[in-house]
């Protein structure tokens, strides 16, 4: 009986840690994304925006790891019955932010799209909104599994930015259109802000759907 | 001793083994419904408390039913358990939720009218007062459960995963306190008729255990509901995790908590004679419905937890069965003794 509960509790352990980590990685490749998005504007492909490049490709890959680690373990051991769907649908929604931060990166990459020095400051400050989105939807997903009631804080907060983040996308696009670049240049800004900004939407659908659960899982 | 014994017994082994196909599923039936404890081990874990509650605690409620009226042959007792086991069958087939604890009471006063025996106005209202009052403590019990436990799980900012651990060691912890606790309570409804009229001898086990001849005959009766766990509850169990109420595993522990402490407050000796030396005051040890505990705590809960109105309808069903269960079961009993008497010349009674 002894050793069936210290394995109990050093399984349950194990478990929280991945999904701390899990959590991590959100926050790593939303902090990597906001710097190889700005060090591509300063020098475009250089070998330290490969660098950050390769590096949010190595958090996605980790993630992608510990998802399935997460999801086999709460399967095997038939942890959490009545809430499982609810917290699986959650870490592919959390892991679904961190491949939009290496497939935005990787665009970068491949596509070099040119951009001029005066849309340095709102695509910085569009990066900046929709990575802070992730950062405040990653807090208020570790909040659901350890806090419940500071989800609704950071829930807040992921609105908040995220319509800062759908303004600043559209007076981005404004002042693009309006400009003198050729439509193909446009039309390849149009589409990288449209990715950036998705980052921003898709933590506000996460936490739509957060909060429901939370109202689940409050005893 | 001889196999008439166990076959007037029968009945009593029947209506133990009912409750136990029955009433696990109120101890264990969330937690199996929802796939936090496995059935294997939840009807071991259930079986062996069960008896062992019933051949350590029982005697406290059922020395309630011997004074209710004492039935001093082995065929009074055998139709007495048989009456109460056919009115739960056919009080179950109207889904009122019943107990074997009013079905025995009512069978005893049958059985009384029938001796011509008196019976103690005073302790009948005190058994129906428990009966009324054991839904209302343990709805009490499982609001502050649900208090305590959401106030505490709000402070200490546990982890999900961490609450889910904790809520499966305390389900399988209060699951064995339940099962306790129901063999504790419910064995008289099962062979408190038969005590008196019982050949069975005082018996001693292995490693120094002796057991009286009550307890002997409770020990028999707690395999029946035993057997009854093992046999026939995971249907029960199932349905009940799945369809009855949606319960959180969490919930479903405050449930069984509250289900199980009122059921042991109306058991256990011990703690009525702990009670009553510091002058405090001691609730009468009778069998109470676990299946109505059960409504209780979980009204208490919907209350508790901001609910706008009572389940009238099932109140209604509660009230029904205080009333209609021990009637039946007295008319059903009063019959049947006459038949057995006087068709099949059994002795059902001693002046």
């Amino acid at each position: 009986m002894f050793h069936i509960n210290i394995s109990l509790f050093s399984q349950t352990k194990a478990l929280e840690n991945k999904i701390d980590l899990f959590h991590d990685k959100l926050l790593d490749a939303a902090m990597t994304f906001k710097k190889a998005v700005r060090v591509y504007l300063a020098e475009q492909r250089s070998t330290e925006y490969r660098q950050l490049s390769k590096q949010i490709k190595q958090i996605e890959h980790d993630a992608d790891n510990l998802r399935r680690d997460i999801e086999n373990n709460l399967y095997s051991q038939n942890l959490i019955p009545d809430l499982r769907a609810d917290v699986l649908h959650l870490v592919e929604n959390l892991d679904k932010v961190i491949n939009k931060f290496d497939e935005v990166s990787y665009k970068f990459y491949i596509e070099r799209p040119e951009i001029t020095s005066e849309y340095h400051m709102r695509i910085n400050e569009l990066c900046d909104l929709s990575a802070e989105c992730a950062e405040n939807m990653a807090k208020a997903s570790r909040a659901f599994f350890r806090d419940l009631s500071s989800v609704r804080d950071y829930s807040q907060k992921v609105y908040f930015i995220e319509h800062e983040s759908d303004l600043s996308a559209g007076h981005l696009r404004e002042a693009i259109f309006d400009s003198d670049l050729p439509l193909a240049n446009k039309l390849q800004l149009s589409d990288f802000i449209n990715d950036i900004a998705d980052i921003a939407d898709i933590a506000e659908d996460f936490i739509d759907e957060l909060l429901i659960f939370t109202i689940k899982r409050d005893i | 001793m001889d196999l008439t014994f166990f076959l007037f017994l029968s009945s009593g082994l029947f209506l133990g083994w009912s409750l136990g196909a029955n009433d696990a599923s109120n101890i264990f039936g969330t937690a199996v419904g929802t796939k936090m404890v496995k059935f294997k081990t939840a009807a071991t874990i259930a079986a062996i408390f069960i008896i062992i509650g019933a051949v350590h605690a029982g005697s406290g409620a059922s020395q309630t039913l011997g004074e209710l009226g004492s039935i001093n042959t082995l065929p009074g007792a055998f139709m007495s358990a048989l009456a109460a086991a056919l009115t739960i069958f056919w009080i179950v087939r109207s889904s009122i939720p019943t107990s074997t604890s009013q079905a025995i009471v009512g069978a005893i006063i049958g059985w009384n009218f029938f001796a011509s025996k008196p019976t103690d106005l005073s302790l009948v209202t005190q058994i129906v007062s428990t009966w009324v009052f054991c839904p209302i403590l343990s709805g009490t019990i499982s609001v502050f459960l649900y208090w305590s436990i959401k106030k505490i799980l709000r402070k200490s900012r546990m982890h999900l995963i961490r609450q889910d651990c904790y809520t499966r060691i305390g389900l399988i912890l209060a699951g064995a306190f339940g099962a306790y606790a129901l063999g504790a309570n419910n064995i008289a409804n099962v062979m408190g008729v038969f005590v008196p009229s019982s050949p069975l001898k005082e018996a001693n086990l292995p490693w120094g255990f002796h057991l009286s001849s009550t307890q002997v005959l409770f020990l028999i009766g707690g395999i029946a509901i035993g057997v009854g766990v093992i046999t026939y509850s995971q249907k029960i169990m199932n349905t009940v995790g799945n369809n009855l109420m949606k319960m959180s595993p969490l919930i479903a522990w405050v449930v069984v908590v509250s289900q199980s402490l009122v059921l042991f407050l109306f058991a256990s000796q011990g703690l009525r004679n702990i009670l009553l030396s510091y002058n405090l005051p001691a609730l009468p040890l009778v069998p109470v419905s676990s299946s109505q505990a059960v409504i209780g705590a979980v009204m208490g809960i919907g209350l508790a937890k901001g609910g706008h109105s009572l389940n009238w309808t099932l109140i209604g069903k509660i009230i029904v069965s205080w009333i209609s269960t021990p009637i039946i079961a007295a008319i059903i009993c009063y019959i049947s003794l006459f038949f057995l008497q006087n068709v099949f010349g059994q002795t059902v009674y001693l002046p």
